[in-house]
């Protein structure tokens, strides 16, 4: 009897994964796959979407010269997605970022600064940023969130050469697979991969 | 109702022209006008040229340390009236005013972004002429 109760709802579940099978074609067919890291089962992330203290979501970017400055050549990284320690590293080295001269002036450098160290990850209570801030050894400050050891467990499914396809080009490139990463929302529902 | 078609023909034909028009060339406001002034007084030439810029921007400069090519077109595309892509993958909007309105409008900016640039494409500032062939070149496509 109990063994019925638990194959009842396996075996429909089944016929359910059957049937989204049978449309994967036209529902892929928007040159996106899914589902390439895992499901979130699979990662031990079951619990609701706002599980833990501040929800899930990292709170968007909202200062103005940080806005102007940096997201014409990148994603605009939230600040929860590094502890502060990180952020100083990063604006203390505007005239080498990552072998760019970003040729900030003073004023700017202090404004971006006390934006960033103010909204670090180490500052927030969303879940997301407290596993970031968690995942760092308080010895370093890491100026690559790619390198961040929750960052790169949370991407350990995703193949090299996916990161490189033309429409990503980087695993820095955020944006291209979340597509509400802008908004501080990096939850699976919301990953498209690009095929190409 | 031939003659209708035919004149719905010649206003189509003009309407495209005139379209077409408005999106070639773009003439600077006062204060890049100014700008490009600075640029001639300092560099002591007389005028600028768009070929001149166009050759600049095309140009291909091996970088000493990382050994890549780069060029303004490994970001901006060889078309600057189409978007280009950072490094990074971010899409870049086109640099042409005559398709951006927004570009070449403001001084601070246009500085900025070639010291930014310059520095990452020759290891050097651009000098004014070739600062001011540039903004030349993009004015006139």
């Amino acid at each position: 009897m109990k063994i019925k109760k638990f194959i009842l709802p396996l075996l429909s579940a089944g016929a359910l994964v059957a049937a989204m099978t049978a449309f994967a074609p036209a529902v892929f067919a928007d040159g996106y796959e899914r589902g390439e890291r895992g499901d979130s089962e699979e990662r031990g992330e079951s619990e609701g979407r706002n599980g833990r203290n501040g929800g899930r979501i990292i709170p968007p970017a909202d200062n103005a010269a940080y806005k102007q400055e940096c997201s014409s050549c990148h994603f605009l990284y939230q600040p929860g997605l590094l502890p502060a320690r990180s952020w100083e590293a990063v604006m203390g080295a505007t005239g080498k970022h990552f072998g760019e001269d970003l040729a900030l002036d003073e004023a700017t450098v202090k404004e971006l600064l006390a934006y960033l160290t103010a909204n670090g990850a180490d500052k927030q209570t969303n879940r997301r940023s407290t596993r970031i801030a968690a995942s760092i050894d308080s010895s370093s400050a890491p100026t690559r969130i790619t390198e961040v050891p929750y960052m790169v467990k949370e991407h350990r499914k995703i193949k090299k050469e996916t990161f490189s396809r033309p429409s990503i080009k980087t695993f820095s490139n955020c944006g291209a697979c979340h597509t509400k990463g802008a908004e501080g929302n990096f939850e699976e529902d919301f990953v498209k991969i690009p095929k190409n | 109702m031939k003659k209708g078609i035919r004149s719905f023909i010649a206003a189509s034909v003009f309407a495209a022209a005139s379209a077409s028009m408005a999106v070639s060339a773009a003439e600077p406001n006062e204060q890049v006008r100014s700008l490009v002034d600075s640029y001639k007084k300092s560099s002591g030439a007389q005028s600028f040229s768009a070929e001149e810029g166009r050759k600049f921007f095309n140009s291909k400069r091996t970088h000493s340390v990382k050994k890549e090519e780069r060029s303004c077109t490994t970001c901006h595309t060889t078309d600057p009236r189409q978007p280009g892509k950072t490094i990074v993958g971010k899409v870049i909007e086109p640099l042409a005013p005559s398709v951006n309105k927004e570009r070449f409008t403001d001084p601070e900016k246009i500085e900025k972004w070639f010291k930014r640039n310059c520095t990452w494409v020759l290891e050097r500032e651009c000098t004014p002429r070739e600062k001011g062939d540039y903004i030349t070149y993009m004015m006139s496509l």
